[in-house]
């Protein structure tokens, strides 16, 4: 029972895997590039817009840097080397889309790390589309209070739930880096809150 | 780390780990047809901005021009209140050294005393403050004898 389980799951990923290979020779090929996009635009657009909303926070700047990140897919694919996945790639130019936003933002207000989670915190407090309770929007800043890589690795292992292997290939960190990273990360949100509870 | 992994979902038990975000009202469906959009506006050719661009160049050569006149005209101005008349009346100054300086001493044995003395005399008055009539005496005195004006004459 359990190896039938197996082969069905082996089954899905060649399948999932033949697919992929013929989305990106469509999106290679002049003739069907638009429709191949349009079919990539679908299948990842949720998945990446709350990866960038959890880095940025804000909506609107999310649905910018969503957009910039399928511009580049749209400019650069021909070069798109199948070194990694689809998912992979897409993940890892919308993690460096949102970081660069808020490098912008640090240098176009000169502020430090801290000013950042300040930032971020306004974005927060100001969003009419964060619809959480109150304990949520604790765990969300207490999660804006963890620096760039902590912050970015908790949501991605524990909202996302993607495995450290594939988060290793879009951060392009070593796994026990990662699960470091997440050990620290939780360490630290569980003090904010219990300062919180204070 | 599985123990923080426990920890974990020991810590944020009472929490629903769903987003607690939310996005506008067809914001998905949507935006497809507007990444679309947004494509085939960066694809086209800005003309206006092109054109800005070709004009560019010209435009900041014109520029550095003014500014170059500027920082001319404005010291001189400054530092020469009456400007232009200031330097036609040292033109007209050192024209009229010239001519007197330049007059030759062989042309002077062409022409009667009277003649002489009639163009020294117009001279005379442009420049009365460098020649005096004393001063053009020595002059003739030094350089002709009586034989030569007498016999000019």
């Amino acid at each position: 029972m359990e190896s039938e389980k197996q082969n069905i799951i082996q089954l899905r990923a060649s399948i999932m895997d033949l697919n992929e290979k013929e989305l990106i020779a469509n999106l290679k090929s002049d003739g069907n590039k638009e429709k191949a996009f349009q079919v990539l635009v679908k299948t990842y657009q949720e998945r990446l817009y709350w990866h960038i909303r959890k880095i940025v926070m804000n909506h609107d700047d999310t649905d910018d840097i969503l957009q910039n990140v399928y511009i580049k897919v749209w400019k650069n694919v021909d070069g798109f080397r199948e070194d990694s996945s689809l998912f992979t790639w897409l993940f890892r130019i919308a993690t460096n889309e949102s970081l660069s936003h808020l490098q912008k933002q640090r240098r176009h207000s000169i502020v430090s790390m801290n000013e950042i989670s300040d930032y971020l915190t306004d974005s927060l407090e100001s969003d009419v589309y964060f619809d959480g309770d109150e304990i949520q929007k604790k765990l969300q800043l207490a999660i804006i209070q963890l620096p760039e890589k902590q912050r970015i690795v908790f949501n991605m292992k524990y909202f996302d739930e993607i495995k450290y292997e594939e988060m290793s290939e879009i951060l392009q960190t070593s796994v026990g880096a990662l699960k470091a990273s997440f050990h620290f990360a939780v360490k630290k949100i569980e003090e904010f809150l219990k300062e919180e509870r204070k | 780390m599985k123990k923080t992994d426990e920890n974990i979902e020991n810590w944020f038990g009472n929490l629903k780990k769903g987003q607690p975000f939310r996005v506008p009202e067809s914001y998905f469906e949507t935006f497809a047809d507007r990444l679309k959009v947004r494509i085939e506006e960066e694809e086209q050719p800005n003309k206006k901005r092109s054109l800005f661009i070709y004009l560019k160049p010209i435009l900041m050569m014109a520029a550095s021009f003014v500014l170059v006149m500027l920082l001319v005209s404005v010291p001189i101005k400054k530092f020469f209140p009456s400007g232009k008349g200031y330097i036609a009346q040292r033109q007209l100054n050192t024209d009229s050294i010239d001519s007197a300086s330049l007059i030759p001493a062989t042309l002077i044995s062409y022409f009667s005393e009277g003649q002489f003395l009639s163009a020294v005399s117009d001279v005379k008055e442009l420049e009365s403050d460098t020649l005096s009539t004393d001063n053009l005496a020595d002059y003739i005195a030094a350089n002709y004898s009586e034989y030569d004006i007498i016999a000019n004459n």
